[in-house]
């Protein structure tokens, strides 16, 4: 009970360190606003005005929807992560390790460049529904070809190994997209590959939104049944835990999230590594604790490397991937030298 | 939500009406950049794009990044009362962004896809920015200079086959063009034509140099490499020792040479005056 308490106030401390990165992000950027501005925009947003000056539009219209996004993004991210560690009891995987975000960006790439032969249109929905459709394709393929009804390190090693290789399967592909492609839709793929908020608007957000809570709920709900399965998987069977029907849901719950954030964003690495890792640190390995906590922090350094992206180059912009590489690759390689996440 | 959708649909792309006096330009386009300088109206500009390097002086201007991955606040932050683009640049959803702020855009009509595009975009921007003696002028010594390049022509028995090779800055590779195509690769071939030459390379449009192969089987007597390419190299050297060129007739008799993307990639307000430089260089 007392540490259900402790894990109530880490969250508690968590929104709170969400909420002050928001402003930070939403205040700090390209332009400079005054409050009054601010102030002004958000008040005529509300009221529907329509006669606000160019500055309280940019803001309204450019800047609020990426801060949003931003925290949606790095929610969906973070939950995936958690969600992917939980399953394969392995603090190792990650969204992008097991091929999800290769996929999804592999699904967006075909339609970046063969989209405008479609019949049908679904508007802003086409899409994620592209990169939806490639995230599941890699991820099951990933899933089916590592047989992971093994336990322990091999198997592991096996879904890493396997994950390689349907990256580079997707990543070639890619390349094999951006080679046939007319030379514009070619480099728009080069520069998705890396992860970019600044697309971000009204649509996105309501898009990503959705996603984030049709994943994000049923996750929390997983949370008891994924703590069973930590133990082991007869132990969860015994347990009263379908473990089956449980891996099949988890894994759709991320591969919702992960690859809706993707198809908006392009690929943002290392980040479902690094949010549960942090977390871990913190509190251990309670789902009911790393799911809501990665929510929370996912969109805070999410926020935090936008904010990077966004101003060190100012007026030009840096791609958020490389930002979010920069800070994951070390934790991964000390994940990896630690010899007990290989057992 | 009709309001949104009305704004949404308020493309500004060229007609509307320009607000006199002087204007904060951000223009994206290499060429339309260069052009604005040989006109001398860059007294308007406030920022440019990444592949925009020329006329020197030009680097002294903010940059908005490379001209495929805008950021809409990033050029607004510059407050420009005019964005001008060649329309090639992205990604979409920023493009979407700025024309659902209905920050005024422009993209000339003429296309400087030949000799006698350039001097009608010449022209169209010259009439634009209000240079339009300074227009003709430089439009004239493109006829002069054009003139000269057809006689300097006649004199030339050989037509050396010519391979470009180009440093793409979106992909860091190094690609091989092609004779036709699209965009920079076709302007190219189109000057190495002019020039007297013949492209090594038969497929249009460009290439990446994957295989030792195509440059090798293609022989060029001459290879020209473009100038951010040859630089990260350093030297004939180390030029040499990309995949398939050691074996080249250019590689053997020393006639890689490094020429400024802006001589060859596309056409120009100094468009003649480097055909005649393109000429006795292909044929020393």
């Amino acid at each position: 009970m007392n540490t259900r308490r402790t894990d109530v106030w880490w969250l508690a401390v968590l929104v709170l360190l969400m909420v002050v990165s928001t402003v930070v992000s939403i205040r700090f950027g390209a332009m400079d606003f005054s409050g009054h501005e601010i102030a002004s925009a958000v008040w005529g947003k509300l009221t529907g005005r329509t006669d606000l000056s160019l500055n309280e539009r940019i803001f309204i219209e450019l800047r609020v929807p990426r801060a949003i996004l931003c925290l949606l993004v790095g929610a969906c991210l973070g939950v995936g992560g958690t969600l992917m560690q939980a399953l394969f009891r392995n603090p190792i995987v990650e969204p992008g390790l097991v091929g999800t975000s290769s996929g999804a960006a592999f699904g967006a790439a075909l339609f970046y460049v063969f989209g405008a032969l479609l019949k049908v249109s679904l508007g802003g929905w086409s899409l994620p529904l592209a990169a939806c459709a490639g995230g599941v394709l890699s991820t099951y393929l990933v899933f089916a070809l590592a047989n992971t009804k093994q336990e322990g390190r091999s198997s592991i090693l096996r879904l890493l190994l396997t994950g390689l290789a349907i990256n580079a399967l997707f990543m070639s592909g890619i390349g094999f997209l951006s080679y046939v492609a007319r030379d514009p839709a070619a480099r728009s793929i080069i520069y998705w590959n890396l992860g970019t908020l600044s697309g971000a608007d009204w649509n996105s957000v309501m898009v990503v939104g959705v996603a984030t809570i049709g994943g994000l709920v049923p996750a929390i709900a997983f949370a008891k049944p994924l703590n069973a399965l930590m133990i082991g998987e007869q132990e969860a069977e015994a347990l009263g835990v379908n473990v089956g029907r449980l891996k099949w849901m988890v894994l759709t719950i991320n591969v919702l999230m992960v690859a809706v954030a993707t198809a908006f964003t392009g690929v943002i690495s290392f980040v479902g590594l690094v949010v549960p890792h942090i977390l871990r640190m913190l509190r251990g390995p309670d789902n009911r604790f790393l799911i809501l906590g990665s929510a929370l922090l996912g969109g805070t350094l999410l926020s935090l490397a936008d904010l990077v992206a966004r101003v060190s180059l100012r007026p030009a912009e840096l791609p958020i991937g490389i930002v979010t590489a920069v800070v994951g690759v070390p934790v991964f390689l000390s994940l990896l030298r630690s010899r007990e996440y290989l057992s | 939500m009709l309001v949104c959708v009305l704004t949404g649909c308020g493309r500004f792309r060229g007609g509307q009406a320009e607000t006199p006096g002087p204007q904060r330009i951000v223009c994206i386009g290499e060429a339309y950049n260069e052009i604005i300088y040989a006109l001398g109206a860059q007294a308007d500009l406030v920022g440019v794009d990444y592949s925009s390097t020329y006329p020197p002086q030009i680097k002294h201007l903010p940059t908005v990044g490379y001209h495929r991955a805008l950021s809409a606040e990033g050029i607004l932050s510059l407050h420009p009362t005019l964005i001008i683009d060649d329309d090639s640049i992205g990604p979409d959803n920023v493009v979407r962004q700025l024309q659902a702020l209905e920050v005024p855009m422009r993209t000339f009509h003429a296309k400087n896809d030949s000799i006698d595009g350039t001097k009608a975009l010449l022209l169209e921007m010259g009439a634009f920015f209000h240079k339009e003696q300074r227009a003709q002028e430089l439009c004239a010594q493109i006829d002069r200079e054009m003139a000269e390049a057809a006689d300097r022509l006649k004199q030339y028995k050989t037509r050396p086959r010519v391979a470009v090779i180009h440093f793409g800055r979106a992909s860091n590779v190094y690609m091989l063009v092609g004779n036709g195509g699209g965009g920079d690769a076709s302007t190219a071939g189109k000057m190495v034509e002019l020039a007297g030459g013949q492209m090594a390379i038969e497929q249009r449009g460009m290439q990446r140099m994957a295989s030792p192969e195509i440059i090798a089987k293609s022989n060029p007597q001459v290879i020209l490499m473009t100038e951010y390419g040859y630089d990260q190299l350093g030297s004939i050297e180390a030029a040499k020792k990309l995949p398939g060129v050691a074996e080249t007739d250019a590689a053997k008799k020393n006639r890689i040479y490094r020429i400024p993307e802006h001589q060859l990639m596309y056409f120009g307000p100094d468009t003649g005056e480097n055909l005649i430089a393109l000429m006795k260089l292909i044929h020393q």
